[in-house]
């Protein structure tokens, strides 16, 4: 297997790389000519002017912070008031770097700068303090400039492909990823750690592409197969099976802060958002190309063919939250437009440009300017539930006309019948429910209060089941035709944009027109002349075409990191949403560089690189390693092995499904509405509202990325496991350990419904021999063989229950189960 | 796994049969998330931190914190009157309007109806007195609360920026009207921790009715983590979702089966090279199990005399659930919960504060259920020597219109543009009254003072500067106040 692929490695080597790429100066500081001043300019300058600026940079005279001036060299080394800040007989004793690493005084006192930033500046330190004036010329305080040197900021030039570099443990390099990895490694004298054991990797590789484990059978054909591919055959079939969409998908829709309401007092459920979830699911699975994947969610409707899955796409601008009883209504249109450019910078461009939004931006190269002339692309969208669908022909030819007729004649005469018993309650009602009562989700709550009073039980009976007919049929349309939550615009000419002072809609300033981030391209936004009786502006698709041309430096950067991300839980660039001077800077500079050209050349596709990341032995390595190691490489800054994680939410919803056998593998279609207890609806203004407890436990039963996600009201199991929050990009799960996920896990009625469906299908399966059905459930929670031990601690406990605490007989094996889906072993993955 | 004996160790009520020091070291060493110190004694723990390798060092986010400056208070405890009170017929006395009752004046106001420029007056339905040294003149509604005006601050011109429930429910909660911000409580949680990790930090009740609108928005932690987030206690059955063990499990056997789980969690532990993850899950299902009995025990009222409970009224039926909410507060404040919130009104219309039909009916209902407990946990706090660590916020998400929403009626819209909160103990001063709004309550017109002014008094007087405690988030350090820097009320502290 090893011969096999450091061949394929070398053929990558061969033909893949041909782009000579300058010597990354960070690696390398004294192989340039004044790499001295250019480290100061480029690597140290940035962190300075995003953390120190603010309070210790003035003109000479000027007022600073302890009078420690950043200014020039001169003052930066002679410190303030409590004495140089450089010692220039001692460099790495220097005051400064005693500060930033919190040891006398704690620099900056906001929090502590990445390890890595403050690697930049000891290692600048210690290179003497080089200088370089060039900078003098920027203003001291205020907004940093758009200028050479801000253009010359790593994520902002352009991406060339660097040289794979030579390596000595040729063993170590499958794929060209390792060869990076591994160079920084033998430059830093540590080893990789050892290759995951099988059955490890087999986990990992499974959650990594399907968020699901291995069944034991497919663990044990994987254990029994000692052939060359066996591995690169189970990377195939996960990246063909339909899991693999479902699962990222779930990264993307975490990206784009996706939920199915509306947020705010009504929290109103979205009209058909789930199509936007299934195009997503496909767009993964049918590995559509990712420039393809963002022209279609920014501008699909503008596209020149107009497709079904390119109209449901535009959904993407339509899952913010959204406050239809602002009392400002500019002031929301304005607010979710911002969400937009929020969404659409960190997403795609890994930039805050919403902090341009009042001011220039603080910390980055963002002139107010620059955020109006976003939001100029966006600027003749229309705002607004009534305008936000429109019909579409999910097939070519619209399927089934008649069907489709005789569903609209059907859902009409439930509206009807629902309306009649509503307007015949509305006279009596007064004040606040009366106004209520406008609100249509509201609806059904006021007439079932007012029953029997002023609508007789059998009107009410009646009522219900319209409401259940109207519901049943909303998720049961006919295929072919179909309504998508899309953009609309207002027509081809969309008002004029002006920067708003200090973000306020009713202070005009100057106006704009659309046009790219000046500190990324001069280029102008060439606009179309859209004819009279367009629909939109076309402006969209000028913005997608920029964001996806190939000469755009941060859209592929940006993804390979997110690609990387998702697999060894954290990025190269550990701010994924933040590629600028306060994000922090990549650790390996060339494999990003060289992940991001691998993309663009391979026409953007996504598996390819997935499948080159799964395959390489960065991936492959154990998450163990010597203390030695660990001292030296804390924050496995360097890959010295792999990072072991909690699994995620809905990783762990489903796996519970899945190792009690009761996963229902349904695909695609509305939400699914898991049973929330009464406890938790409690919380709720109206107790129930927008939550359908009427769910069959066999729809129940589907992956959690199927699950409505209602922005008020979280699946408990999935809250208390740091799902993402949706009101705003959500770029990395948290990982909290807390008690209260305990409590989920031992006494929720999920768990011991699912414990007690697992311990059936295993009585099913080995029969009544406790060692057998102990031996069945680590089996399918771990996917290996149990040893001994294990199994007498399992029976042993079952019959320490039964015996001893009065556990009935029946129950004692669920006990076990609910136990089985405890175990670290299960919920993390190494 | 590697082959061991078969040795089921005899099942111990210590941490899988170690000792407590190897326990502390195994798990204890490897913290990341945890907190911990409720299970130890903290200077054994603070001690084999520091031994730990930097590598795998400890860190709580809820680990308790030295506050920036000495501060007053230690804990808040927030008596929420969701929908709305209405201030001119309770704190905000306006003599001018006697004799006003259904003429029409302009005034602006804005609120569920939309904004108008005239209205029907509704003059002030109850009768106003004066009470205390400070001569404070508050309505018949508040007979109690009446007795305590001597140790209240009152902040007659607050403002806020939106008429509606949601997004100022939003705003008072979490500073901002646009969904997704950290709450009050979970900023004082992260800018303080706890200091008792077997109970939650942040702590919310609410009324038996329902929830305010948004529900759980109103005590999330946004974009911190989960710890930060509030936790619902019941005041009845079970406090905290999924304490309960399974029916069929007693205690003896749920730890019987929790032991043999981390045999098998600490045999994987030491697999994994005592990975600080793994160690962290270890250790939180051992303060899981004990907050079982640390939960139901800090909401039992067993051990409180009949005397206290009367102060409360938890003897009469209609203030028994906010009497005993309040009293449940002040065990948890006791037991060291940073912030308690306690929601009046839950639902919609009329089971709130939202009084857009009958005004009297309403407000009769809401003040009887809480005038007596409220008055009565300011009387407990003070006689255990509570009071100056404890500070008390009472309000609504804004106050009500001077005017009547409809043609006939005494129901009110809401009012953003003026309103009435009042705090007492944590260090603010008693018997004073701040800012004013115009002569029928129509709107702020001295010393107006907005919700972020609120929030920064009250972190303040926690000791903490508001426009100092941030949280890096989308490109920004955010704080609770906003970008600009606010000063907490001054006259009040």
């Amino acid at each position: 297997m090893r011969a096999r692929l450091i061949a394929a490695a070398i053929i990558c080597f061969l033909i893949g790389i041909t782009a000579s790429y300058a010597e990354d100066i960070e690696d390398n500081p004294q192989s340039f000519p004044d790499a001295g001043a250019e480290y100061y300019q480029t690597q140290v300058l940035p962190i300075l002017r995003a953390h120190c600026y603010s309070c210790h940079t003035a003109e000479p005279g000027g007022e600073v912070d302890s009078e420690f001036n950043m200014a020039s060299r001169e003052t930066f080394v002679s410190g303030g008031h409590s004495g140089p800040a450089i010692d220039e007989q001692a460099w790495s004793e220097s005051a400064i770097l005693r500060a930033i690493n919190y040891e006398d005084s704690e620099m900056p006192p906001k929090g502590k700068l990445p390890q890595s930033q403050i690697a930049t500046i000891t290692r600048w330190v210690e290179m003497g303090a080089p200088w370089s004036d060039t900078t003098e010329a920027s203003p001291a305080q205020g907004p940093p400039p758009v200028d050479d040197l801000a253009r010359n900021f790593w994520s902002f030039r352009p991406v060339k492909r660097p040289e794979v570099p030579a390596v000595s443990d040729l063993e170590f390099v499958r794929t060209p990823i390792d060869a990076f990895v591994l160079a920084k490694l033998e430059e830093a004298g540590l080893s990789p750690a050892a290759p995951a054991r099988k059955t490890t990797l087999l986990r990992r590789v499974y959650y990594s592409l399907i968020g699901l484990p291995p069944t034991p059978e497919e663990a044990k054909a994987f254990l029994a197969d000692d052939s060359a591919s066996a591995f690169e055959r189970v990377v195939d079939r996960l990246l063909d099976s339909p899991q693999y969409g479902e699962r990222w998908a779930r990264h993307w829709l975490d990206l784009v802060r996706y939920a199915e309401t509306d947020g705010y007092e009504f929290d109103r459920a979205k009209p058909e958002v789930w199509r936007y979830r299934d195009y997503v699911i496909d767009s993964f699975n049918s590995d559509k190309p990712y420039d393809r994947f963002l022209k279609e969610q920014l501008a699909g409707d503008e596209l020149d063919l107009e497709t079904a899955s390119g109209i449901i796409a535009t959904g993407y601008y339509r899952l913010g939250a959204t406050d239809s009883g602002a009392a400002e209504r500019l002031q929301a249109e304005f607010d979710e437009l911002d969400d937009v450019i929020a969404t659409t910078g960190q997403v795609m461009l890994g930039l805050s440009m919403n902090c341009a939004r009042c001011h220039d931006h603080k910390i980055d190269p963002f002139p107010t300017a620059d955020y109006y002339r976003m939001l100029a692309f966006f600027r003749g969208i229309k705002r607004g539930r009534g305008d936000s669908t429109r019909q579409i022909q999910v097939t070519p030819d619209g399927g089934d006309q008649q069907l489709a007729g005789r569903w609209e004649a059907e859902f009409d005469a439930a509206e009807r019948g629902i309306q009649r018993t509503e307007n015949r309650l509305r006279r009596h009602l007064k004040a606040g429910e009366a106004d209520d009562f406008e609100e249509e989700t509201y609806r059904p709550a006021i007439v079932r209060a007012n029953s029997p009073l002023h609508v007789s039980e059998v009107d009410l009976a009646e009522y219900e089941t319209f409401l259940t007919k109207r519901q049943e049929l909303e998720d049961n349309q006919p295929i072919g035709l179909a309504r998508a939550l899309c953009v609309v615009e207002r027509g081809p000419q969309p008002p004029q944009t002006h920067v708003l002072v200090r973000g306020s809609p009713y202070a005009k300033g100057d106006p704009v027109s659309p046009g790219f981030p000046s500190v990324l391209t001069s280029m102008e936004a060439s606009m179309p002349t859209p004819k009279n009786d367009a629909t939109s502006s076309g402006r969209r698709r000028v913005l997608a075409e920029w964001i996806t041309s190939c000469d755009n430096p941060l859209t592929a950067r940006v993804m390979v990191n997110r690609l990387w991300h998702y697999n060894f839980d954290r990025g190269i660039v550990r701010s994924t949403n933040d590629f600028g001077y306060a994000g922090t800077p990549p650790t390996h500079p060339k494999l990003l560089d060289w992940l991001a050209s691998e993309l663009v050349d391979g026409g953007w596709k996504l598996k390819r690189l997935q499948k080159m990341i799964v395959m390489s032995s960065v991936f492959q390595m154990s998450s163990i390693t010597d203390d030695q190691t660990m001292e030296r490489d804390p924050e496995n800054d360097l890959f010295t092995r792999f990072n072991l994680r909690r699994l995620e939410g809905e990783e762990i919803r489903d796996s519970i499904l899945a190792v009690s056998s009761n996963l229902n593998p349904k695909t695609h279609g509305p939400s699914i509405y898991p049973s929330i207890s009464d406890e938790v609806l409690a919380g709720q203004s109206r107790p129930g509202e927008g939550w359908r407890q009427e769910t069959p436990p066999e729809e129940q039963a589907r992956r959690s990325v199927y699950v409505h996600v209602k922005r008020s009201l979280i699946v408990p199991l999935l809250a208390v496991f740091d799902a993402a929050d949706t009101d705003a990009s959500c770029p990395a799960r948290f990982a909290t350990m807390q008690p209260t996920q305990a409590l989920t896990m031992l006494n929720s009625e999920f768990l011991n419904e699912q414990a007690k469906i697992f311990a059936d299908d295993i009585r099913n399966e080995v029969g009544d021999d406790p060692k057998s059905q102990v031996a069945e459930a680590l089996r399918r929670v771990t996917q290996r063989e149990p040893n001994e031990v294990e199994i007498e601690r399992g029976a042993q406990l079952m019959v320490a229950l039964t015996r001893e605490h009065g556990v009935a007989a029946d129950r004692a094996l669920q006990k076990f189960c609910l136990l089985a889906m405890n175990l670290n072993e299960f919920l993390c993955l190494d | 796994l590697k082959e061991k004996k078969v040795n089921i160790p005899p099942k111990t009520q210590e941490f899988c049969g170690r000792t407590r020091r190897e326990f502390l070291w195994q798990t204890g060493a490897g913290f990341t998330g945890v907190a911990l110190s409720g299970l130890l004694d903290s200077g054994v723990f603070q001690a084999l931190a520091a031994e730990a390798p930097a590598s795998r060092s400890f860190v709580n986010p809820l680990a308790p914190k030295e506050p920036m400056f000495p501060g007053k208070a230690k804990s808040v405890i927030f008596l929420f009157m969701y929908g709305g009170p209405s201030h001119i017929d309770t704190f905000d006395y306006k003599p001018a309007m006697v004799g006003m009752d259904n003429k029409t004046v302009k005034v602006k106001t804005a609120g569920r109806g939309g904004k108008k420029n005239e209205g029907r007056i509704v003059e002030p339905r109850w009768k106003f007195k004066q009470y205390g040294d400070c001569g404070k003149w508050v309505s018949d509604l508040y007979p109690h609360l009446g007795q305590q005006v001597d140790d209240v601050a009152f902040i007659h011109s607050m403002t806020a920026d939106s008429p509606q429930h949601g997004s100022a429910m939003l705003q008072m909660n979490s500073g901002k009207i646009l969904s997704g911000s950290p709450c009050l409580g979970s900023w004082v949680n992260y800018g303080l921790g706890s200091v008792n990790e077997n109970l939650p930090g942040f702590v919310v009740m609410l009324d038996p009715r329902g929830g305010p609108i948004s529900g759980p928005k109103n005590w999330s932690s946004g974009y911190m983590p989960a710890h930060f987030q509030g936790t619902v206690f019941r005041s009845a059955g079970e406090p905290i979702l999924d304490l309960r063990r399974p029916d069929d499990l007693t205690e003896n056997a749920q730890r019987y089966l929790l032991d043999t789980l981390q045999e098998y969690n600490n045999e994987h532990l030491e697999l994994c090279g005592g990975n600080p993850t793994l160690a962290s899950r270890v250790a939180s299902y051992e303060l899981a199990y004990k907050m079982q009995s640390t939960a139901p025990e800090a909401i039992d009222m067993s051990d409180e005399s009949e005397e206290t409970k009367q102060l409360y009224g938890m003897d009469d039926p209609r203030t028994s659930t906010f009497g005993r909410q309040c009293l449940m507060a002040r065990r948890m404040v006791e037991r060291g919960v940073r912030f308690v919130q306690i929601y009046s009104g839950g639902n919609h219309n009329d089971t709130s504060w939202d009084a857009h039909g009958d005004l009297i009916v309403n407000h009769e209902l809401h003040c009887g259920e809480t005038d007596k407990p409220m008055a009565g946990l300011i009387a407990d706090l003070k006689r255990r020597g509570m009071f100056d660590e404890t500070l008390i916020v009472w309000g609504g998400e804004f106050g009500r219109q001077p005017t009547a929403e409809y043609e006939k009626g005494t129901g009110r819209d809401h009012n953003a543009y003026g309103f009435t909160m009042w705090m007492a103990g944590g260090g603010v001063k008693g018997g004073v009254s701040v800012g004013k709004t115009d002569e029928i309550g129509s709107a702020a017109v001295e010393k107006p003072f907005h919700v972020k002014q609120l929030h920064a008094t009250i972190l303040h007087q926690l000791g903490i500067d508001p426009n100092r405690l941030t949280y890096f988030q989308g490109g920004l350090d955010q704080k609770l106040v906003g970008v600009e820097d606010v000063e907490p009320i001054w006259e009040l502290v």
